[in-house]
C-alpha cells in the first residue's frame, strides 16, 4: 500500500512539473515581406499562439491567416479569399523538434528546428533557423526564412504576378513565458 | 465635330473608369469604431461556441464585428497595444480583445474584475477566441 501511494505520489509530482516546463505565448508575432521592384508588400500578424514543451523540446505554433493585417484592406481581401483561401483553410500550423534544445541558456544561440509547417492545406518539412535564449522566466525564439508560395499550391494570378514575389520573407519573433492556470 | 464629342466621351470614360480603380485600390480598412456590430453575446457563449464545433463557428463568427459582453480577467501591453483576457467558465479557454490604438489609451481605467463590453473582429480561435481591433463600448 505505502508504495502505491508514493508510486502515485511520484506520479503527480512528475505531471506536475512537466506542466511547469511548459512554455507558452498568445501573442506571438509573425511578419511576411514580398519585395518587388513596384511594390513592397507587408503584413503583420501579433497572435499568433506558440507552446514549447521545455522536457523534450518539441514546438507547436498555430497561426490564424485573418489576423494577418495588410497596409491596404484590397490585399488583405485577396490574401484571404483568393490565396491562401482562409475559409477554407483557416489556420496554418508548425510542429517541430528544436535541435540541441539542451544547449539553449542565457546566451543567445542559434540552432534549428526541424518540423513540418502547414500553409494552405499542404504540409511541407523544413528545418528553420532561429535565434534561441532561455532563461526561468522566458524562452525567446526570433529568425526568418524563406518560403515559396509553389511548396504550398498559392497561385497568385498573372495580372498581379509581377507585383507578388514568388519567394516570400517570413520572420518571427516569439517572447514564451511559463506557461500556468 | 462628331470625331470631337467621341474623344471626350471615352476620356469621360476613362477618368471615371481610372477613379473607381483608385477607389477599390485605396479601399478603407473597416471602421470598427463607426460601425455597429454584426451580432452581440456573451464572453461564454462565443467561446461555447467555438469549442463545441470550431468549423460552424468560424462561419458564423469570422470577419464579422462581434460585441462581446464579459469580465475583465486580466490586462497586458504588449508592443504599446492593450490586450484584454475576458473570464469565462472554461478553464484554458478565453476571450482575447486586441485593443485599437484609440481603445488602448483608455485602458489604465480598467481595473481586474470590471464588466466590460468591447466590440471588435473576430479572426478565429486558438487557445482562446481571438478578436482584433477592439473598441470598448462600455467600459
Amino acid at each position: 500500500m505505502k508504495t502505491l501511494i508514493t508510486f502515485f505520489c511520484c506520479f503527480i509530482f512528475v505531471t506536475v512539473s512537466n506542466s511547469q516546463e511548459r512554455y507558452l505565448t498568445k501573442n506571438g508575432a509573425i511578419t511576411f515581406y514580398s519585395k518587388m521592384p513596384i511594390e513592397d508588400i507587408k503584413a503583420d500578424n501579433n497572435q499568433v499562439l506558440s507552446i514549447i514543451d521545455a522536457s523534450s523540446g518539441k514546438m507547436a505554433i498555430s497561426i490564424l491567416m485573418k489576423s494577418f493585417m495588410f497596409k491596404k484592406a484590397l490585399m488583405q481581401e485577396h490574401f484571404n479569399e483568393n490565396y491562401v483561401e482562409s475559409d477554407k483553410f483557416p489556420k496554418a500550423t508548425f510542429k517541430g523538434n528544436i535541435l540541441n534544445f539542451d544547449a539553449i541558456k542565457q546566451a543567445a544561440i542559434k540552432t534549428q528546428v526541424k518540423g513540418v509547417l502547414t500553409i494552405h492545406g499542404i504540409s511541407k518539412e523544413m528545418t528553420i533557423g532561429a535565434n534561441f535564449k532561455k532563461t526561468k522566466e522566458t524562452i525567446q525564439v526570433n529568425g526568418d526564412f524563406f518560403i515559396e508560395m509553389d511548396d504550398f499550391d498559392i497561385e497568385i494570378p498573372a495580372v498581379v504576378a509581377k507585383k507578388i514575389a514568388t519567394k516570400i520573407k517570413v520572420s518571427f519573433n516569439f517572447n514564451h513565458k511559463p506557461y500556468k492556470k | 465635330m462628331k470625331i470631337k464629342k467621341i474623344i471626350i466621351g471615352i476620356l469621360v470614360l476613362g477618368i471615371i473608369g481610372a477613379f473607381i480603380v483608385y477607389k477599390t485600390y485605396n479601399k478603407p480598412h473597416v471602421n470598427v469604431a463607426a460601425a455597429s456590430a454584426d451580432i452581440s453575446l456573451t464572453a461564454d457563449e462565443i467561446l461555447n461556441d467555438f469549442s463545441s464545433n470550431e468549423n460552424s463557428a468560424n462561419s458564423k463568427y469570422l470577419e464579422k464585428i462581434i460585441e462581446v459582453k464579459g469580465v475583465v480577467f486580466e490586462i497586458n501591453i504588449e508592443k504599446e497595444k492593450g490586450i484584454i483576457t475576458l473570464k469565462t467558465n472554461d478553464d484554458f479557454g478565453s476571450v482575447l480583445c486586441h485593443l485599437s490604438d484609440e481603445a488602448t489609451k483608455k485602458v489604465n481605467l480598467l481595473k481586474e474584475g470590471q464588466a466590460v463590453i468591447v466590440k471588435g473582429i473576430c479572426t478565429g480561435f486558438l487557445m482562446d477566441v481571438i478578436l482584433l481591433k477592439c473598441e470598448f463600448v462600455s467600459q
